[in-house]
Protein backbone atom coordinates (compact mmCIF):
# COMPACT_ATOMS: atom_id res chain seq x y z
CA UNK A 1 0.00 0.00 0.00
CA UNK A 2 1.29 3.20 -0.61
CA UNK A 3 -0.01 5.21 2.20
CA UNK A 4 1.58 8.47 4.22
CA UNK A 5 4.10 6.24 6.22
CA UNK A 6 5.37 5.24 2.10
CA UNK A 7 6.65 8.63 1.63
CA UNK A 8 10.21 9.02 1.68
CA UNK A 9 11.42 11.23 4.21
CA UNK A 10 11.53 14.51 4.72
CA UNK A 11 8.58 14.78 1.75
CA UNK A 12 6.49 12.15 4.72
CA UNK A 13 6.57 14.90 7.31
CA UNK A 14 6.21 17.93 4.73
CA UNK A 15 2.99 16.41 3.23
CA UNK A 16 1.79 15.54 6.61
CA UNK A 17 2.15 19.09 8.25
CA UNK A 18 0.54 20.61 5.56
CA UNK A 19 -2.78 22.36 7.05
CA UNK A 20 -5.88 21.67 4.64
CA UNK A 21 -8.50 24.27 5.02
CA UNK A 22 -11.48 23.33 6.47
CA UNK A 23 -14.84 24.91 5.82
CA UNK A 24 -17.90 25.44 7.38
CA UNK A 25 -20.38 24.55 5.00
CA UNK A 26 -20.66 21.35 3.79
CA UNK A 27 -23.25 21.69 0.56
CA UNK A 28 -24.27 18.95 -1.60
CA UNK A 29 -25.11 19.10 -5.03
CA UNK A 30 -27.46 16.20 -6.12
CA UNK A 31 -28.58 15.91 -9.82
CA UNK A 32 -29.62 13.07 -12.64
CA UNK A 33 -27.70 9.81 -12.59
CA UNK A 34 -24.73 9.52 -13.47
CA UNK A 35 -25.65 8.20 -16.87
CA UNK A 36 -27.13 11.63 -18.14
CA UNK A 37 -23.97 13.41 -15.80
CA UNK A 38 -21.97 15.41 -18.42
CA UNK A 39 -18.19 15.20 -16.64
CA UNK A 40 -15.24 17.78 -16.40
CA UNK A 41 -11.88 16.91 -15.16
CA UNK A 42 -10.12 19.83 -13.22
CA UNK A 43 -6.22 18.62 -12.58
CA UNK A 44 -4.09 20.58 -9.82
CA UNK A 45 -0.95 19.53 -11.77
CA UNK A 46 -0.85 22.99 -13.17
CA UNK A 47 -0.83 21.55 -16.35
CA UNK A 48 -0.98 23.84 -19.72
CA UNK A 49 -0.68 23.39 -23.42
CA UNK A 50 2.68 23.34 -25.16
CA UNK A 51 3.51 27.23 -26.02
CA UNK A 52 1.67 28.64 -22.77
CA UNK A 53 4.14 30.06 -20.11
CA UNK A 54 4.16 27.25 -17.37
CA UNK A 55 2.41 28.56 -13.88
CA UNK A 56 4.61 30.92 -11.38
CA UNK A 57 4.98 29.26 -7.90
CA UNK A 58 1.65 30.32 -5.87
CA UNK A 59 -0.50 31.32 -8.73
CA UNK A 60 -3.94 31.01 -8.13
CA UNK A 61 -4.98 31.18 -12.03
CA UNK A 62 -6.64 28.96 -13.73
CA UNK A 63 -5.92 27.41 -17.24
CA UNK A 64 -8.46 26.11 -19.93
CA UNK A 65 -7.81 22.59 -21.45
CA UNK A 66 -9.98 22.44 -24.26
CA UNK A 67 -10.85 18.95 -24.39
CA UNK A 68 -9.63 18.64 -28.00
CA UNK A 69 -6.00 19.48 -26.80
CA UNK A 70 -3.64 16.92 -28.19
CA UNK A 71 -2.18 14.53 -25.02
CA UNK A 72 1.47 15.53 -26.28
CA UNK A 73 0.25 19.08 -26.14
CA UNK A 74 0.09 18.95 -22.62
CA UNK A 75 2.27 19.59 -19.74
CA UNK A 76 2.93 19.62 -16.33
CA UNK A 77 4.17 22.98 -14.59
CA UNK A 78 3.82 22.17 -11.00
CA UNK A 79 6.13 24.23 -8.53
CA UNK A 80 6.94 20.88 -6.31
CA UNK A 81 9.59 18.14 -7.31
CA UNK A 82 8.40 15.57 -4.53
CA UNK A 83 6.17 13.52 -6.44
CA UNK A 84 6.16 11.42 -9.39
CA UNK A 85 6.07 12.40 -13.17
CA UNK A 86 7.21 8.97 -14.97
CA UNK A 87 3.60 7.88 -14.29
CA UNK A 88 2.64 10.91 -15.87
CA UNK A 89 5.25 10.50 -18.51
CA UNK A 90 4.60 7.11 -19.88
CA UNK A 91 0.37 8.02 -19.37
CA UNK A 92 -1.08 11.41 -19.28
CA UNK A 93 -4.33 9.53 -17.70
CA UNK A 94 -2.55 8.86 -14.52
CA UNK A 95 -3.22 12.71 -14.58
CA UNK A 96 -5.77 13.51 -16.25
CA UNK A 97 -8.08 10.35 -17.32
CA UNK A 98 -9.37 11.90 -20.06
CA UNK A 99 -9.35 8.93 -22.26
CA UNK A 100 -10.80 6.88 -19.67
CA UNK A 101 -13.78 9.39 -19.49
CA UNK A 102 -14.35 9.38 -23.29
CA UNK A 103 -14.51 5.38 -22.84
CA UNK A 104 -17.31 5.88 -20.21
CA UNK A 105 -19.24 8.31 -22.30
CA UNK A 106 -19.48 5.68 -25.31
CA UNK A 107 -20.13 3.10 -23.31
CA UNK A 108 -23.01 4.99 -21.32
CA UNK A 109 -22.17 4.73 -17.79
CA UNK A 110 -21.45 9.07 -18.02
CA UNK A 111 -24.00 10.88 -19.78
CA UNK A 112 -20.72 13.02 -21.72
CA UNK A 113 -17.27 14.53 -21.42
CA UNK A 114 -17.16 18.08 -21.10
CA UNK A 115 -16.05 20.82 -23.53
CA UNK A 116 -13.59 22.48 -21.44
CA UNK A 117 -11.71 20.97 -18.69
CA UNK A 118 -9.38 22.69 -16.07
CA UNK A 119 -6.10 23.03 -14.21
CA UNK A 120 -5.24 24.80 -11.42
CA UNK A 121 -1.40 25.28 -9.48
CA UNK A 122 -2.15 22.44 -6.37
CA UNK A 123 0.64 24.25 -4.45
CA UNK A 124 -1.39 27.34 -4.05
CA UNK A 125 -3.63 27.88 -1.31
CA UNK A 126 -7.29 26.83 -2.44
CA UNK A 127 -8.24 29.72 -0.19
CA UNK A 128 -7.04 32.40 -2.92
CA UNK A 129 -9.17 30.51 -5.33
CA UNK A 130 -12.32 31.79 -5.03
CA UNK A 131 -12.28 33.54 -8.08
CA UNK A 132 -11.08 30.78 -9.96
CA UNK A 133 -13.45 28.63 -8.35
CA UNK A 134 -16.50 31.18 -10.07
CA UNK A 135 -15.02 30.41 -13.33
CA UNK A 136 -14.86 27.20 -13.28
CA UNK A 137 -18.55 26.78 -12.41
CA UNK A 138 -19.78 29.78 -14.65
CA UNK A 139 -18.04 27.70 -17.78
CA UNK A 140 -19.78 24.15 -16.47
CA UNK A 141 -22.98 26.29 -16.42
CA UNK A 142 -22.54 27.49 -19.72
CA UNK A 143 -21.34 24.21 -20.95
CA UNK A 144 -24.10 22.06 -19.28
CA UNK A 145 -21.58 20.43 -17.39
CA UNK A 146 -22.93 19.03 -13.92
CA UNK A 147 -20.23 16.79 -12.49
CA UNK A 148 -16.42 17.90 -11.74
CA UNK A 149 -13.77 14.57 -11.33
CA UNK A 150 -10.67 17.02 -9.08
CA UNK A 151 -7.60 15.07 -9.26
CA UNK A 152 -4.88 16.12 -7.23
CA UNK A 153 -1.58 15.34 -7.65
CA UNK B 1 -15.82 25.95 -2.97
CA UNK B 2 -17.49 24.58 -5.93
CA UNK B 3 -20.27 22.77 -4.76
CA UNK B 4 -20.72 26.02 -3.04
CA UNK B 5 -21.36 27.04 -6.20
CA UNK B 6 -23.82 24.88 -7.31
CA UNK B 7 -21.54 21.90 -9.16
CA UNK B 8 -21.54 18.62 -7.81
CA UNK B 9 -17.92 17.32 -7.04
CA UNK B 10 -15.91 14.28 -6.74
CA UNK B 11 -11.94 14.14 -5.68
CA UNK B 12 -9.57 11.58 -6.12
CA UNK B 13 -7.37 12.02 -3.19
CA UNK B 14 -3.90 10.53 -2.54
CA UNK B 15 -3.33 11.95 1.28
CA UNK B 16 -6.30 10.37 3.54
CA UNK B 17 -4.81 13.34 6.37
CA UNK B 18 -5.88 16.16 4.02
CA UNK B 19 -9.46 14.57 3.25
CA UNK B 20 -9.83 14.17 6.86
CA UNK B 21 -9.34 17.86 7.13
CA UNK B 22 -11.14 19.10 3.82
CA UNK B 23 -14.12 16.94 4.47
CA UNK B 24 -15.12 17.06 0.53
CA UNK B 25 -18.39 16.10 -0.19
CA UNK B 26 -17.80 13.35 -2.03
CA UNK B 27 -13.67 12.01 -1.96
CA UNK B 28 -12.15 8.68 -2.70
CA UNK B 29 -8.85 7.74 -1.05
CA UNK B 30 -6.48 6.06 -2.93
CA UNK B 31 -3.55 4.90 -2.06
CA UNK B 32 -1.28 5.53 -4.67
CA UNK B 33 2.00 7.22 -4.81
CA UNK B 34 1.80 11.04 -4.87
CA UNK B 35 1.46 12.32 -8.51
CA UNK B 36 -0.90 9.16 -9.47
CA UNK B 37 -4.15 9.62 -8.95
CA UNK B 38 -5.31 7.18 -11.33
CA UNK B 39 -2.64 4.63 -10.16
CA UNK B 40 -1.13 2.88 -12.45
CA UNK B 41 -0.20 4.30 -16.27
CA UNK B 42 -1.29 2.12 -19.14
CA UNK B 43 -3.49 -0.46 -17.01
CA UNK B 44 -6.96 0.82 -18.41
CA UNK B 45 -8.80 -1.67 -16.48
CA UNK B 46 -7.26 -0.33 -13.19
CA UNK B 47 -8.17 3.27 -14.17
CA UNK B 48 -11.33 2.01 -15.09
CA UNK B 49 -11.51 0.52 -11.33
CA UNK B 50 -11.00 3.90 -9.56
CA UNK B 51 -12.97 6.31 -12.06
CA UNK B 52 -15.68 3.37 -11.73
CA UNK B 53 -15.56 3.42 -7.74
CA UNK B 54 -14.81 7.90 -7.34
CA UNK B 55 -17.59 8.80 -10.20
CA UNK B 56 -20.26 6.25 -8.34
CA UNK B 57 -20.29 8.55 -5.35
CA UNK B 58 -22.27 10.86 -7.44
CA UNK B 59 -25.27 8.00 -7.14
CA UNK B 60 -25.02 8.70 -3.24
CA UNK B 61 -27.62 10.84 -1.11
CA UNK B 62 -26.41 10.09 2.27
CA UNK B 63 -23.69 13.13 1.82
CA UNK B 64 -22.98 15.91 2.85
CA UNK B 65 -19.52 14.30 3.51
CA UNK B 66 -18.45 10.58 1.75
CA UNK B 67 -15.15 9.91 2.35
CA UNK B 68 -14.33 6.08 0.81
CA UNK B 69 -11.14 4.16 0.63
CA UNK B 70 -10.44 2.15 -2.94
CA UNK B 71 -9.32 -1.10 -1.72
CA UNK B 72 -6.74 -1.82 -4.03
CA UNK B 73 -3.14 -1.27 -4.35
CA UNK B 74 -1.30 0.00 -7.93
CA UNK B 75 -0.24 -3.27 -9.30
CA UNK B 76 3.51 -2.17 -9.69
CA UNK B 77 4.59 0.28 -7.09
CA UNK B 78 6.80 -2.04 -6.36
CA UNK B 79 10.40 -2.02 -7.97
CA UNK B 80 10.75 -3.85 -11.33
CA UNK B 81 12.66 -6.96 -11.15
CA UNK B 82 15.45 -7.11 -13.69
CA UNK B 83 14.96 -3.40 -15.33
CA UNK B 84 17.89 -2.10 -16.92
CA UNK B 85 18.35 1.49 -17.70
CA UNK B 86 19.61 2.75 -20.83
CA UNK B 87 23.40 3.07 -21.33
CA UNK B 88 25.17 5.84 -20.24
CA UNK B 89 28.54 6.93 -21.06
CA UNK B 90 31.26 6.86 -18.44
CA UNK B 91 32.62 9.97 -17.35
CA UNK B 92 34.58 11.44 -14.42
CA UNK B 93 32.96 14.10 -12.85
CA UNK B 94 33.39 17.45 -14.08
CA UNK B 95 35.17 20.45 -12.39
CA UNK B 96 34.93 23.32 -14.81
CA UNK B 97 31.28 24.53 -16.32
CA UNK B 98 32.84 23.82 -19.55
CA UNK B 99 33.34 20.48 -18.74
CA UNK B 100 30.02 20.22 -17.20
CA UNK B 101 28.62 21.51 -20.71
CA UNK B 102 30.57 18.80 -22.40
CA UNK B 103 30.28 16.09 -20.45
CA UNK B 104 26.06 16.62 -20.16
CA UNK B 105 26.22 16.86 -24.02
CA UNK B 106 27.87 13.85 -24.64
CA UNK B 107 25.32 12.31 -22.21
CA UNK B 108 22.41 13.62 -23.55
CA UNK B 109 23.85 12.09 -27.24
CA UNK B 110 23.97 8.97 -26.22
CA UNK B 111 20.20 9.06 -24.86
CA UNK B 112 18.57 10.09 -27.84
CA UNK B 113 17.89 7.27 -29.36
CA UNK B 114 16.35 6.03 -25.89
CA UNK B 115 14.35 9.00 -25.96
CA UNK B 116 13.00 9.08 -29.57
CA UNK B 117 11.80 5.81 -28.95
CA UNK B 118 9.85 6.73 -25.76
CA UNK B 119 8.51 9.31 -27.94
CA UNK B 120 7.02 6.32 -29.82
CA UNK B 121 6.38 4.23 -27.80
CA UNK B 122 4.11 6.64 -25.95
CA UNK B 123 3.08 9.21 -29.06
CA UNK B 124 4.07 12.26 -26.83
CA UNK B 125 6.31 13.56 -24.77
CA UNK B 126 5.96 15.71 -21.74
CA UNK B 127 9.33 17.88 -22.37
CA UNK B 128 8.84 21.05 -23.22
CA UNK B 129 8.16 23.71 -20.59
CA UNK B 130 10.98 26.10 -21.28
CA UNK B 131 10.55 25.15 -25.31
CA UNK B 132 14.37 24.86 -25.59
CA UNK B 133 16.26 22.18 -27.35
CA UNK B 134 17.97 19.35 -25.94
CA UNK B 135 20.72 20.78 -27.60
CA UNK B 136 20.53 24.35 -26.28
CA UNK B 137 20.61 22.69 -22.83
CA UNK B 138 24.60 21.80 -21.53
CA UNK B 139 25.22 25.45 -22.93
CA UNK B 140 22.55 27.49 -20.91
CA UNK B 141 23.17 25.05 -18.00
CA UNK B 142 27.19 25.90 -18.50
CA UNK B 143 26.67 29.80 -18.02
CA UNK B 144 24.51 29.50 -14.68
CA UNK B 145 27.23 27.20 -13.49
CA UNK B 146 29.39 30.25 -14.09
CA UNK B 147 27.28 32.51 -12.12
CA UNK B 148 25.52 34.16 -15.06
CA UNK B 149 22.16 34.22 -14.69
CA UNK B 150 20.58 34.65 -17.85
CA UNK B 151 16.66 34.55 -19.54
CA UNK B 152 15.94 31.37 -20.63
CA UNK B 153 12.80 32.93 -23.36
CA UNK B 154 10.01 33.19 -23.29
CA UNK B 155 10.64 32.63 -19.69
CA UNK B 156 11.42 36.18 -18.51
CA UNK B 157 12.77 35.19 -14.98
CA UNK B 158 15.97 33.51 -14.99
CA UNK B 159 15.40 31.49 -11.71
CA UNK B 160 12.19 29.97 -12.99
CA UNK B 161 13.75 29.21 -16.21
CA UNK B 162 16.62 27.67 -14.76
CA UNK B 163 13.67 25.94 -12.38
CA UNK B 164 11.83 24.43 -15.31
CA UNK B 165 15.03 23.68 -17.43
CA UNK B 166 15.52 21.19 -14.71
CA UNK B 167 12.21 19.69 -14.90
CA UNK B 168 12.74 19.71 -18.86
CA UNK B 169 15.84 17.56 -17.96
CA UNK B 170 14.50 15.07 -15.56
CA UNK B 171 11.50 14.43 -18.17
CA UNK B 172 13.59 13.59 -20.98
CA UNK B 173 15.59 11.36 -18.96
CA UNK B 174 12.70 9.96 -17.46
CA UNK B 175 10.96 9.42 -21.14
CA UNK B 176 14.48 7.74 -21.88
CA UNK B 177 14.25 5.42 -18.80
CA UNK B 178 10.35 3.85 -19.44
CA UNK B 179 11.52 3.44 -23.60
CA UNK B 180 11.34 -0.23 -23.56
CA UNK B 181 10.60 -3.05 -22.03
CA UNK B 182 8.29 -3.34 -18.45
CA UNK B 183 7.60 -0.26 -16.61
CA UNK B 184 10.75 0.91 -14.26
CA UNK B 185 9.12 2.05 -10.64
CA UNK B 186 9.37 5.69 -9.96
CA UNK B 187 11.95 4.56 -7.49
CA UNK B 188 13.98 3.26 -10.03
CA UNK B 189 13.58 6.03 -12.33
CA UNK B 190 14.83 8.31 -9.72
CA UNK B 191 17.61 6.66 -8.35
CA UNK B 192 18.64 5.70 -11.63
CA UNK B 193 18.79 9.55 -12.78
CA UNK B 194 20.13 11.17 -9.68
CA UNK B 195 22.70 8.32 -8.84
CA UNK B 196 24.16 7.42 -12.01
CA UNK B 197 23.79 10.36 -14.31
CA UNK B 198 25.86 12.80 -14.97
CA UNK B 199 22.85 15.33 -15.48
CA UNK B 200 21.72 14.45 -11.66
CA UNK B 201 24.90 15.37 -10.61
CA UNK B 202 25.00 18.62 -12.78
CA UNK B 203 21.42 19.40 -11.12
CA UNK B 204 22.78 19.14 -7.73
CA UNK B 205 25.76 21.36 -8.91
CA UNK B 206 23.55 24.13 -10.12
CA UNK B 207 21.58 23.70 -6.66
CA UNK B 208 25.37 24.47 -5.04
CA UNK B 209 25.72 27.55 -7.47
CA UNK B 210 22.11 29.12 -6.82
CA UNK B 211 22.44 28.97 -2.91
CA UNK B 212 25.43 30.80 -3.42
CA UNK B 213 23.91 33.19 -5.73
CA UNK B 214 23.24 36.64 -4.69
CA UNK B 215 20.08 36.53 -6.47
CA UNK B 216 17.44 35.90 -3.83
CA UNK B 217 15.48 34.26 -6.47
CA UNK B 218 17.70 31.88 -7.63
CA UNK B 219 18.64 31.10 -4.02
CA UNK B 220 15.27 30.23 -3.60
CA UNK B 221 14.26 28.09 -6.51
CA UNK B 222 17.54 26.18 -5.94
CA UNK B 223 17.08 25.55 -2.85
CA UNK B 224 13.78 24.48 -2.92
CA UNK B 225 12.86 23.24 -6.51
CA UNK B 226 16.03 21.42 -8.13
CA UNK B 227 16.75 18.35 -6.38
CA UNK B 228 14.25 16.52 -3.99
CA UNK B 229 15.13 16.01 -0.28
CA UNK B 230 15.47 12.67 -0.71
CA UNK B 231 18.68 12.74 -2.72
CA UNK B 232 20.06 16.05 -1.15
CA UNK B 233 21.45 13.46 1.51
CA UNK B 234 23.14 11.18 -0.66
Amino acid sequence: MAHLHDIPQPTRDAVAGLVSPGFDTTPFVTGPPLARRRVAVLSSAALIRRGELPFPPGSAELRILPADTPAGDLLMSHVSINFDRAGFQRDINTVYPLDRLRELAVAGVIGGVARSHYSVMGATDPLAMAETADAVAARCRDEGVDAILLCPV
Amino acid sequence: MLESRGIATIVIGLVRRHMEQTRPPRGLFVPFQLGRPLGEPEDPAFQHRVLAHALGLLERADGPVILEDFPEDAPNWHDTPGWTPPDLPACARPDTPDGWRVAFAAELAALRPAWDAARGRFGRSSVGLTAREPEEWPAICARFLAGETPPIPPIAAPALGLRHLCDDIKALYGEAAQATGRAPSARQVDGWFWRESIAGKMLLALRAVALGSPSNALRTAGGRFFVPAPYLAE
